[in-house]
C-alpha cells in the first residue's frame, strides 16, 4: 500500500509545482462561469418560460461547477500514461511488482486533488463576494453539506475510475484520440458539465439516468443547493457506490486479463 | 579578415531555481529565485573557407549556445561575429541560405512521409532552381547512397538511414558552411564511416565550411585537424589536433620486435618488459623522444619490427578535462 | 505561397496515414462539435428567447464563431501549437530557413480532423439563415462573407497574441483558453446579451462585437445602419500590431533562448 501512496504523494506534489498553469486555470475558470451565468442570466432575465432552477442556486452550482472543474471534468488525461502506450515504454511499467491498475489510479487520484487544491479556494473566496444573485451560497443546510461532501468524494473516486479507464480503451484499441474522445465528450455532457441536468431535454435527461456520468459532480451540487432533498440524496449516493464498483471492477479486470496479452501482441 | 570571424562573444541565461520536497513546492509557488548562468563569455577565434573544425568540450560547455549563435538563432549579449560578412543575427534570410544545420538530436525530416517530399519541400522554401535541385540532389543520393530509402516514411528508416537524409535535406541548397551538431550520435560502426567519408568528400570537392560539434573522439580524429576545446564557456585550447595530442601525449609504449636481448637504462625510460617476441618500453617523450630511443636501441641489437602505439583521443581529452577541472 | 500549400498537402498526407485514427478523430470531432450546440438548444427547449434573439439568431452567431475558429484550428494549427514548437526546439529550425516565419510556423502544424467542425458549421449556417427567411440584397451577402472572414481574422490574431505568449514562457498556457476556448464559447452568443463590462470588452479590447454583433444586427434586420455591415473590415486593422507583437516576440527568442 505504501508504493501506492508514494503514487499519490509524488503525483499531488508535482502538481502543486505548476503555479503558472494554476493561476491560468482559475483565470480560465472564472470566464468561463462569468459567460456560463451571464448567458443563464439574459436567458431568465428574457423571462420566458419555466425555469427548472433559481437563479441564485444555479449561479452556485455554476461556480462549483468551475471550481472544482479540475476535479471532475473528463477530459484531463495523463500525458504520461498515453506517451507510455505510444512508445511502449508500457512494457517496463508492466514488469513492475505492483498492481498496474492501482497505480495509475492513485497517479490519477494525486493529479486531479493536486490541480483542484490550487484552484478551489480562490475561485469560491471570491465569487462569493459578488453581487447577489450571481454569487456563490452557503450550503441549504448542514446536513445537506455533510452529504454533499460525502458524494462528491465518491464522485471523484468515480471520475478517477471513469479516467482510468482511458489509457485502457487506448491500450486496448491501439488508438490514443479518436475513441477516447468521444467516450470523453459523451461522458462530459452527460455528467452537467456542460450544461446543469435539470436543463436537458427530457429524452438526455432518462439516458443520464440510466448512466453513471450525472453521479460525478451533478448529484453532489444538486444536493448542496438543496435541489435533491436529503432523502434523494442518501438514495443518489447508495447509486453512486454502485457505479464505482461496478467501473473499478470493469478496469482491474480487464486490465488483469487482457493487458499484458495485448502488450505482447503488439510488439 | 577571416571567414568566420567571432570576437569576445558572451552570454547569460536566466534560470528558475527548482528544488525538491512538498514544503519547497509550496514556497517556490510564491516565490521564485533565479541563477545566472553564463554560458559562454568572452568566446574568440577565427576560421578560414574550407576548414574543418572539430568544436568540443563536455555537456554543458557552451557548445550549443556557440553553433546557436553562429547560425542566427541566437544572439549574444556582447560581441562581434561576422560571418561572410554578414551578421547572422541580422539579415537572417539572406544569412541562412549560406548554412546547413544538421542536429544529431533533432530531425527536420517530416515523419510519415518519404524523405523526396520533405526534399520537395525544401526545395520550395529555398528557391532551388528545379535544375540545380536535380543536380544536388542525384549527387546527394549517390553519395550518401539514398537511391533505396528516399522513398520509404521516414519513421521506418533506421537510426543511420535517417541520418544519412538528414544531412542530405542540410544540404540541398549548397551551403557554404555546414554545422554539425552530434552527426553520429547513436550509430553503428558502418553508418559513422559513411558519415565520415561523405563529410570529408564534401569538405575537399566543394570547398564548404564544416564546424562539427562531438563527443566521439574518431570523429574528430578523422574530419577535424583543428580542434577549438571550451569548458565552462570558454576557449581552453584552439590549434591542431595533433599539438593537443603532443602535449598530452607524454607517455608512449614502443614494443620492438626482436630475438636479441636488450640492456638499456636510459633516462626517460620509465619501463620495460618482455612480450612474446621483444619488449615493450615505456617512455616519456618530455625527456627521451621516440627516436633517440630507437637510435639507442638499433646500436646495441637488430630491430625485426617497431610498433608505436598512440594515445587515444579520448584519454587525451579525460586529462585536458582532469586538468581544467572541468 | 505555393511552399505552404505543398507543406499542407504533406500534412494531409502524413495524417491520412494513419486512416482508423483519423476517421476515429473526424468523427469524434462531430460528436464534440454537436455537444456545443446542445447547450443552445437545450436552453432553447426552456426558454424562447435570449434578449430578444431567437434560437437560429443564436445558431447563426455560433455558426460563423466556429467557422473562424475551426479555420484556424485547420489551417493555423502551429500557431495554436507554438509552445511544442519553441519545446521542441523546432522554432529553431524555422529561424533556420529563408522564409517568413509566421507562414512557416502555420504549416508546421496541421489538423485535418478539424475540418469535420468546419463543414459542420457550415451546414449550421445555411440552416439557421434558411429558417431566418432573411430578405437577400447584396449588402447582405457581403455582410455574411465580411462576418465569416473576420471570424477567421480575429481568431488568427488571437492565436498569434497567444503564440506570442510562448516567447515568454511556455507555462500556464492554459491562460491561451480564456482567449480561444473563451472567446469562442462567449462569442457565439450576440455579444449585446452579457453586461457592459464585457461588451466593453470584448468591443475594444478583443473586437468581437465586429464580428458577430454589429454586422449580426444588420443581417437579421435589426437594424438598418449600412455601416453596420461593413464593420468587420475593423479586424483587418486589429491584426497589425498583433502581428508586430509576434515578431518582438521572435526578437526576445533571438536574445534569450528558450
Amino acid at each position: 500500500m505504501k508504493a501506492y501512496y508514494t503514487y499519490f504523494k509524488l503525483k499531488f506534489i508535482t502538481g502543486l509545482q505548476y503555479r503558472s498553469a494554476a493561476i491560468a486555470g482559475i483565470s480560465t475558470q472564472f470566464f468561463f462561469g462569468f459567460v456560463y451565468i451571464m448567458v443563464f442570466y439574459a436567458f431568465y432575465e428574457s423571462g420566458s418560460g419555466s425555469l427548472p432552477m433559481e437563479i441564485s442556486a444555479l449561479s452556485t452550482y455554476l461556480w462549483l461547477n468551475q471550481s472544482l472543474f479540475a476535479l471532475i471534468n473528463q477530459f484531463y488525461r495523463d500525458p504520461e500514461l498515453f506517451d507510455l502506450i505510444k512508445t511502449g515504454n508500457i512494457s517496463y511499467e508492466i514488469s513492475r511488482p505492483k498492481n498496474l491498475y492501482l497505480m495509475w489510479y492513485f497517479k490519477l487520484l494525486g493529479q486531479r486533488l493536486s490541480n483542484v487544491v490550487l484552484r478551489f479556494f480562490p475561485i469560491i473566496i471570491i465569487t462569493s463576494l459578488l453581487p447577489k444573485p450571481l454569487n456563490f451560497t452557503l450550503p441549504v443546510s448542514p446536513q445537506a453539506f455533510i452529504l454533499f461532501l460525502v458524494a462528491l468524494s465518491i464522485g471523484t473516486l468515480l471520475v478517477v475510475s471513469l479516467s482510468v479507464l482511458y489509457p485502457i480503451i487506448a491500450l486496448l484499441t491501439m488508438n490514443e484520440k479518436g475513441i477516447v474522445n468521444i467516450f470523453a465528450v459523451v461522458a462530459d455532457l452527460l455528467s452537467g458539465v456542460v450544461i446543469p441536468i435539470p436543463f436537458f431535454p427530457p429524452i438526455l435527461k432518462m439516458i443520464s439516468r440510466v448512466l453513471p456520468f450525472q453521479y460525478i459532480s451533478d448529484l453532489s451540487f444538486r444536493i448542496y443547493v438543496g435541489d435533491i432533498s436529503i432523502q434523494n440524496g442518501i438514495y443518489g449516493i447508495f447509486i453512486q457506490l454502485i457505479w464505482l464498483f461496478i467501473t473499478i471492477t470493469i478496469g482491474y479486470s480487464i486490465m488483469r486479463h487482457n493487458i499484458k496479452r495485448v502488450v505482447v501482441q503488439g510488439g | 579578415m577571416s571567414f568566420i570571424e567571432v570576437r569576445q562573444i558572451s552570454k547569460t541565461f536566466k534560470l528558475a531555481k527548482k528544488k525538491s520536497g512538498l514544503k519547497e513546492a509550496i514556497k517556490s509557488f510564491f516565490k521564485r529565485e533565479y541563477i545566472y548562468v553564463e554560458a559562454v563569455k568572452d568566446i574568440s577565434f577565427s576560421i578560414e573557407k574550407g576548414e574543418i573544425v572539430g568544436y568540443i568540450g563536455p555537456n554543458g560547455a557552451g557548445k550549443s549556445t556557440t553553433i546557436k549563435i553562429l547560425s542566427g538563432i541566437l544572439n549574444p549579449d556582447k560581441g562581434k561575429c561576422i560571418i561572410d560578412k554578414m551578421v547572422p543575427w541580422e539579415d537572417r534570410k539572406r544569412f541562412v541560405k549560406k548554412i546547413g544545420v544538421v542536429f544529431g538530436q533533432r530531425s527536420q525530416l517530416w515523419w510519415d512521409i518519404p524523405t523526396e517530399d520533405t526534399f520537395l519541400l525544401l526545395k520550395d522554401i529555398y528557391d532551388i532552381p528545379e535544375e540545380e535541385y536535380q543536380k544536388t540532389k542525384e549527387d546527394l543520393v549517390e553519395k550518401l547512397n539514398l537511391k533505396d530509402i528516399i522513398n520509404i516514411p521516414v519513421r521506418q528508416l533506421s537510426l543511420g538511414q535517417r541520418m544519412r537524409c538528414e544531412i542530405a535535406a542540410s544540404l540541398l541548397h549548397n551551403p557554404e558552411i555546414l554545422f554539425l551538431d552530434e552527426p553520429t550520435i547513436g550509430l553503428d560502426a558502418v553508418s559513422k564511416q559513411l558519415v565520415r567519408d561523405f563529410i570529408k568528400r564534401l569538405n575537399k570537392e566543394k570547398q564548404t565550411t564544416i564546424i562539427l560539434t562531438s563527443h566521439d573522439t574518431s570523429d574528430l580524429e578523422t574530419l577535424a585537424k583543428r580542434i577549438i576545446l571550451i569548458g565552462k564557456g570558454q576557449v581552453l585550447y584552439d590549434g591542431s589536433l595533433k599539438k593537443l595530442k603532443n602535449k598530452y601525449e607524454t607517455e608512449r609504449i614502443v614494443s620492438i620486435k626482436t630475438k636479441e636481448k636488450l640492456e638499456i637504462r636510459n633516462k626517460g625510460i620509465k619501463s620495460k618488459k618482455k612480450n612474446g617476441e621483444g619488449y615493450d618500453i615505456v617512455i616519456d617523450t618530455k625527456v627521451i623522444t621516440i627516436s633517440e630511443l630507437l637510435n639507442i636501441i638499433s646500436k646495441k641489437i637488430v630491430i625485426e619490427d617497431i610498433e608505436i602505439d598512440n594515445e587515444s583521443l579520448d584519454n587525451i581529452i579525460v586529462k585536458i578535462y582532469k586538468d581544467y577541472k572541468i | 505561397m505555393k511552399y505552404y500549400i505543398n507543406a499542407l498537402g504533406m500534412h494531409l498526407k502524413s495524417e491520412l496515414e494513419y486512416r482508423t485514427s483519423f476517421i476515429f478523430s473526424f468523427f469524434s470531432q462531430i460528436i464534440v462539435f454537436f455537444s456545443y450546440y446542445f447547450v443552445i438548444i437545450s436552453l432553447f427547449s426552456k426558454f424562447d428567447n435570449i434578449k430578444g434573439f431567437t434560437m437560429y439568431e443564436v445558431l447563426l452567431c455560433f455558426a460563423v464563431i466556429q467557422f473562424g475558429f475551426a479555420f484556424n484550428e485547420v489551417f493555423a494549427r502551429g500557431l495554436d501549437k507554438f509552445d511544442s514548437l519553441i519545446v521542441h526546439g523546432t522554432f529553431d529550425r524555422v529561424l533556420l530557413r529563408p522564409r517568413n516565419i509566421i507562414i512557416q510556423v502555420l504549416y508546421n502544424e496541421s489538423d485535418f480532423v478539424k475540418s469535420s467542425r468546419l463543414i459542420q458549421s457550415i451546414i449550421i449556417l445555411i440552416i439557421a439563415v434558411i429558417k431566418l427567411k432573411i430578405k437577400w440584397s447584396i449588402l447582405k451577402i457581403i455582410c455574411l462573407l465580411l462576418m465569416l472572414i473576420s471570424a477567421v481574422v480575429i481568431f488568427f490574431s488571437i492565436f498569434l497574441l497567444a503564440a506570442s505568449y510562448c516567447f515568454i514562457t511556455v507555462q500556464g498556457l492554459e491562460v491561451r483558453s480564456v482567449f480561444t476556448d473563451g472567446g469562442k464559447h462567449m462569442a457565439q452568443y450576440p455579444i449585446g446579451i452579457f453586461n457592459k463590462g464585457f461588451i466593453f470588452f470584448f468591443t475594444f479590447i478583443i473586437p468581437y462585437a465586429f464580428v458577430n454583433y454589429y454586422p449580426l444586427l444588420y443581417f437579421i434586420g435589426k437594424s438598418n445602419k449600412v455601416y453596420y455591415a461593413f464593420s468587420p473590415l475593423l479586424l483587418f486593422i486589429y491584426v497589425i500590431p498583433c502581428i508586430l507583437i509576434f515578431y518582438l516576440g521572435v526578437k526576445k527568442y533571438e536574445s534569450a533562448g528558450s
